[in-house]
């Protein structure tokens, strides 16, 4: 099967299902797709890989009627979809299923079943967990003699031990640049920012669902965001946007260029790729107002388009990728963090991250999760937050200008979207 | 035969050979207007009436008044950053594109002026980012051999649009260089020649022949470039970024165009931005051709 990057022809009756996969995902999702595909002979998938946005993609397909049939879904953007009607409430398929309903109930994670719950309708199911945490490098930790990081999230490291560990595993070279950092952020700085701002003790937002209002004036969460910024402007452990213009922060970790590196498991192949690179994965350091160590219910699901005229058998691939079949291969070819408890469980998942010794950062990830706030107005929440935390982030101005600065105009976004 | 077919033929008759000439004619350029109407008069109209509606793609168009140009021009602090970004972009873009008018000569330099002009805008955004590159940039290793420090050129909002200024005007070169060169080579040789009898020299031929006569290609030039750098979209995009970063360091009209149809789908208030985008660069048009139109009636006065 190829991947197909566009989706003009329309000559056969096969199902079109659109995602989004770095290319070293992408073999793995294929394997689901053909195990999919070896269970149902009778129902031809076509892939559509999706650009580097995903949401503008999907939605000029919509837009143009040309609605892939299956859809994968993200925590942050799928409410946008949902709104205009573009996916279709689930809860209308599962109804006509009640085993299926039965073993979804039983062997789902709420918080992420709920992230895709949106004003009453059902409109896409996790396929898995995305949330963050922190891959280590063991052999530097070992070579600097830092003691390794915990591997479970219920023992928490501070923000102080953690900058410490950062600090020795910083090394510079005679004239001063940096030869290895302590810390990289292989995600998108302005979210990272924000874990840092939850891990001191207050999420995002309150309620998750539809909030109107962003705890960008909360003092903790502030403090949060501000530690983030310091480690490249104060504390020089990360590198700036300068520094990782030449090298991505990626990359940076898997030459062995940087000791800790945040990201989530989409990072995984990559990294299991690297040669010589000997790592394991740790939780995210908590703050001094924090409770606990935390990550994100980072999720992504499949959905159905509302317009889709195969609607029958693309509920038998959402069924396959989402129920306990589907999990298991998921689980298997270490495609994801499975969402379905028994998949995570599983000895073929383990088996599929032999490369990792704390798995329990992985398994227990969901349980340690705090939700993320869900609303149509997100691609405007984004603009204003890459304009206004950039300035943080760059060391010109301290975090706690978020607070007349950005928070009235987020306010007022999600007010009136 | 009915009195319809009779009038028919009667025209047809009157028509002869030169009628039938005309409605071959309009045969052969009906295609090309069918295309003209189908891909630019209707998206143009069809825009216009968008903007006055509030329409996402997906749910239908709602009537909305001028209620998207009020929002525009009283509630949206983007719009007039927008605005400034682009003039700064244009004027930088435009002035230091022309003054390099008088670079001419052999054909290996020439053939590099013109190298941009064949580079598609993608492709040369992505190369300039390497240039631009703060610590393993070639920009900056320049600078270096001079003592300058590294220059955060993508990444400072102070820079970042003087960079996109660089790669702007590199890419302008060649246009306004193969017209003016050609206006100037249409510029008579025997009026150097009576100039240089009568003591001009090289400069003094420059201002008072070569300029008043290649004056309608450099109006035509600028209005081209004010007209393309306005519409900045592609080397901005690349350059740094969908959301015309650091901050709104380059957050130009065309980014803002396409981040609210694209991202936010709001495309009736993307297409009331294109229509004042439109209407002040009319103005822009016409103001400037008045000028030149003036200019040139004054000369002619002034050489009669």
């Amino acid at each position: 099967m190829a991947l197909l990057p566009t989706a003009c022809s329309s000559d056969d009756d096969a199902l079109t299902f659109f995602f989004a996969a770095n290319p070293e995902e992408a073999d793995a999702r294929l394997r689901v797709v053909d195990a999919f595909q070896r269970r149902h002979p009778d129902i031809k998938v076509r892939t559509l890989l999706s650009g580097p946005d995903a949401l503008q993609h999907v939605s000029i397909y919509c837009a143009g009627g040309k609605c892939p049939d299956v859809l994968m879904a993200w925590e942050f953007t799928y409410a946008g979809l949902a709104e205009r009607g573009v996916l279709l409430d689930l809860n209308t398929m599962l109804a006509h299923d009640k085993t299926f309903a039965a073993e979804l109930a039983a062997d789902s994670v709420a918080s992420m079943y709920e992230t895709f719950t949106y004003n009453g309708g059902q409109y896409a199911f996790p396929e898995q967990w995305s949330g963050t945490f922190l891959y280590y490098n063991k052999k530097l930790f070992a070579e600097a003699g830092v003691r390794p990081p915990p591997g479970r999230w219920d023992q928490p490291w501070s923000f102080g031990e953690f900058l410490d560990a950062a600090r020795v595993l910083t090394k510079r070279d005679r004239s001063g640049r940096v030869s290895q950092w302590g810390f990289v952020d292989t995600w998108v700085p302005y979210y990272s920012a924000l874990m840092f701002g939850m891990n001191n003790g207050v999420p995002w937002s309150d309620p998750r669902m539809n909030p109107t209002h962003l705890n960008f004036d909360d003092a903790a969460f502030i403090q949060g965001i501000q530690f983030y910024a310091d480690l490249n402007n104060k504390y020089r452990v990360a590198p700036t946007a300068s520094e990782s213009q030449s090298m991505s922060q990626t990359d940076l970790f898997t030459s062995g260029h940087a000791a800790m590196a945040l990201g989530g498991h989409w990072r995984y192949q990559t990294l299991e790729r690297a040669p010589d690179l000997d790592f394991d994965i740790t939780v995210l350091p908590t703050g001094p107002k924090g409770h606990a160590a935390q990550s994100n219910i980072g999720t992504t699901g499949l959905a159905i388009a509302s317009s889709s005229p195969r609607k029958k058998q693309a509920w038998e691939f959402v069924k396959f990728a989402t129920g306990p079949v589907g999990q298991a291969v998921i689980a298997e070819t270490g495609l994801f963090v499975p969402a379905l408890r028994s998949a995570v469980g599983s000895p073929d998942f383990a088996k599929a991250h032999s490369r990792i010794g704390n798995m329990a950062v992985l398994t227990g990830g969901p349980a340690h999760a705090e939700g993320l706030p869900v609303t149509p107005a997100w691609p405007k929440i984004v603009a204003l937050m890459d304009r206004n935390i950039g300035p943080v982030l760059r060391g010109s101005q301290p975090a706690t200008s978020l607070t007349y600065g950005l928070t009235p105009k987020v306010d007022e976004v999600l007010r009136t979207p | 035969m009915t009195p319809i077919d009779a009038t028919a033929t009667a025209v047809a008759r009157r028509r002869g050979p030169s009628g039938r000439r005309a409605r071959a004619g309009r045969i052969f350029v009906a295609p090309n207007l069918t295309a003209v109407a189908v891909f630019m008069l209707f998206p143009l109209g069809f825009s216009l009436y968008m903007s006055f509606h509030d329409w996402d793609m997906f749910s239908p168009a709602k009537f909305v008044g001028l209620a998207n140009y009020r929002s525009l021009f009283a509630e949206d602090p983007l719009f007039s950053i927008a605005l400034r970004n682009t003039v700064v972009y244009t004027v930088g873009t435009v002035l230091a594109g022309v003054l390099n008018r008088k670079i001419k000569g052999i054909a290996i330099f020439r053939t590099i002026i013109f190298l941009p002009l064949a580079v598609s805008s993608v492709v040369m955004a992505v190369v300039w980012q390497f240039v631009f590159n703060t610590n393993n940039g070639l920009l900056n290793i320049i600078l270096g051999w001079i003592g300058i420090d590294p220059i955060p050129w993508l990444v400072d909002p102070k820079y970042a649009m003087a960079s996109l200024c660089i790669v702007s005007v590199w890419r302008s070169v060649p246009f306004a260089t193969v017209i003016l060169l050609a206006a100037m080579q249409g510029v008579p040789e025997n009026l150097y020649e009576a100039a240089r009898l009568d003591g001009a020299g090289e400069l003094r031929q420059f201002v008072s022949i070569t300029v008043p006569l290649i004056r309608s290609a450099v109006s035509f030039v600028v209005v081209i470039s004010i007209i393309h750098a306005f519409q900045a979209f592609d080397l901005v995009y690349v350059l740094t970024g969908r959301n015309g970063g650091p901050e709104t360091a380059t957050y130009v009209l065309g980014i803002m165009l396409f981040q609210h149809a694209f991202a936010f789908l709001e495309f009736g208030y993307a297409s009331a931005l294109a229509w004042v985008m439109f209407a002040i660069l009319l103005v822009l048009t016409v103001v400037q051709l008045r000028l030149g139109r003036r200019r040139a009636a004054q000369e002619e006065r002034s050489w009669a």
